[in-house]
């Protein structure tokens, strides 16, 4: 047991070290997020002249849900975990992957993990410089099961994460271009994960039906536990379908790469 | 003159001839693009479900607005997109050669050879949202203001041209680009925001008069809008703007150019 936790602990550090190498590409990614935080602030700035809340929220509220998510996707997101496994597939490197005693999908997800670390440690960089302007703008909920309930779904939308990024780097078996579909899924993605407006803001049955996907729980819904935008037994039900789509996602991942790997050929001596 | 539309011509149709042989391809890029719109319009619609206007603009000014700014973005996706995002790649890699070697102007030869007719598609779906909003809007703009207005979004295109053009030139000085393109993606959101949007004298200098982002799509939209006001900064800006962004990204280019050293044995 020891042994094998031993293995993905290596893998982490190695991990780790080469992600630590892009340092500087996660802080120049970091500080032109603060543009996109800009536009947000810009935004929703001019749309609150006319209004004091809107959807029972206040700027202050609204814009604070913003930030949050842009930490959020600097700790969980997937940046590029499926053009690295897919290109992993189609060079022949997953391979010496079939020869040796280590889990594929375990061993991406301890880089994934250490990436994550990385970029969401160098996010702080260009948000500090930013503290001073955005400062006077951020307001937090203090209720302590907020960060009890908040914790675990954010560990859960990190691993929601991976998985789709994992299933998408699994379709290399069958197709040779994934790029298409990446990018078709992270508009998807962008909008059902609450990146370009607050999902509440929907009409009540659209918001409901979309919390049904997995998409919410990508970011939205831990992102809305710190902002107070989900009650307590609220949380706990999410929490119950996030760990659901988790075990869904991992499971559709996992018989991807059983069938994929049966349509794969291992090229050279 | 008729040298270049001839080369254009001969790669518009060689363009054309690759995306017919890769017809699935073609249906997921022009998906993916209209789904990146939609998402757009998306954002306006919620915002509008609880408020009833936007630093002064009403829904479907807004729409007209977004509309104008996916017009220009769609043009320049169609017509050079491909081209100057593979520049940074080819001058990394060396392949950047096969263009010195070229019948043409090196910038012209680099930046305008591949066409992406599912940008040019979207064009349509862009000008389409543009319509429909005028439509809503009760708008009968006259010829005068319909060529105006095809005037700007050419020198809106001019702009955005030259400043990805900019970008992608300091792969000269850098060797990678790579991400540069993410940088251009973020800085054209502005342009789906009004002018009035823009409070702060910090915000105002640096994204409508430095970075004339805003002024691309409002310009335009403007005329349509007829909130024009006879503004002299706003009649003449865009094409002011447009010379002078060429002009830099030339300079800029035929500099980086000169740093060049292949990488070919």
């Amino acid at each position: 047991m020891f042994s094998l936790f031993e293995k993905y602990r290596q893998v982490f550090l190695i991990g780790l070290q080469s992600n630590i190498v892009y340092r500087w590409n996660f802080a120049v990614r970091g500080f032109f997020s603060l543009f996109h935080l800009a536009v947000v602030f810009i935004l929703w700035g001019a749309a609150f002249e006319g209004t004091a809340d809107i959807g029972g929220f206040d700027l202050r509220q609204t814009l604070t849900y913003f930030v949050t998510l842009l930490v959020l996707q600097f700790f969980v997101s997937a940046f590029n975990e499926d053009y690295q496994i897919s290109e992993e597939i189609r060079n022949g490197l997953i391979n010496q992957f079939l020869l040796k005693p280590i889990n594929y999908f375990a061993y991406r997800f301890s880089i994934f993990v250490a990436a994550r670390l990385v970029s969401g440690a160098l996010v702080f960089v260009p948000l500090l410089v930013a503290l001073p302007v955005i400062g006077e703008y951020l307001t937090f909920p203090v209720e302590g099961w907020r960060l009890a309930v908040g914790i675990p779904a954010l560990f859960l939308s990190a691993l929601i994460q991976f998985c789709i990024a994992y299933i998408f780097g699994m379709l290399t078996f069958w197709f040779l271009e994934i790029q298409g579909f990446v990018i078709l899924s992270m508009a998807i993605e962008s909008v059902l994960g609450g990146q370009i407006f607050p999902l509440d803001l929907m009409s009540p049955d659209v918001f409901a039906a979309s919390m049904l996907l997995p998409y919410p729980y990508q970011m939205y819904f831990p992102g809305a536990i710190f902002t107070g935008r989900f009650g307590y037994e609220e949380s706990l039900w999410c929490l119950g379908i996030q760990a659901c789509w988790v075990g869904i996602l991992y499971t559709i991942g996992h018989g991807l790469w059983i069938r994929g790997l049966r349509r794969h050929t291992a090229v050279g001596g | 003159m008729l040298h270049y539309l001839r080369i254009w011509f001969a790669s518009a149709r060689y363009s054309i001839i690759r995306t017919m042989m890769f017809r699935g391809d073609f249906i997921v890029w022009s998906l993916v693009e209209l789904f990146w719109m939609t998402v757009n319009l998306l954002l306006i619609s919620v915002i509008y479900r609880h408020t009833d206007s936007i630093a002064g603009w009403n829904q479907y000014e807004m729409m007209l607005l977004v509309g104008t700014s996916m017009l220009i973005q769609r043009f320049l996706m169609g017509f050079f997109w491909s081209s100057i995002f593979e520049m940074g790649r080819n001058v990394r890699s060396g392949h950047f050669d096969f263009f010195l070697a070229q019948p043409g102007n090196v910038m012209f030869m680099a930046t305008t050879r591949k066409l992406d007719p599912d940008g040019l598609i979207n064009a349509g779906v862009a000008a389409a949202v543009v319509i429909y909003a005028a439509n809503q809007l009760g708008l009968h703009p006259g010829p005068g203001d319909l060529l105006l207005y095809g005037l700007m979004v050419l020198s809106g295109l001019v702009i955005h041209y030259s400043i990805l053009v900019l970008s992608i030139s300091l792969v000269f000085w850098l060797t990678s680009a790579h991400g540069v393109e993410g940088t251009y993606f973020t800085l054209t959101e502005f342009s789906r925001l009004p002018r009035e949007a823009f409070k702060g004298i910090v915000t105002q200098v640096l994204f409508v008069w430095l970075l004339p982002v805003v002024v691309v799509s409002n310009a335009p939209a403007r005329v349509l809008l007829d909130r024009f006001d006879q503004d002299w900064r706003w009649t003449f800006g865009p094409f002011l703007f447009a010379v002078a962004w060429f002009a830099l990204a030339v300079f800029v280019f035929h500099r980086g150019l000169r740093r060049y050293a292949s990488a070919s044995s």
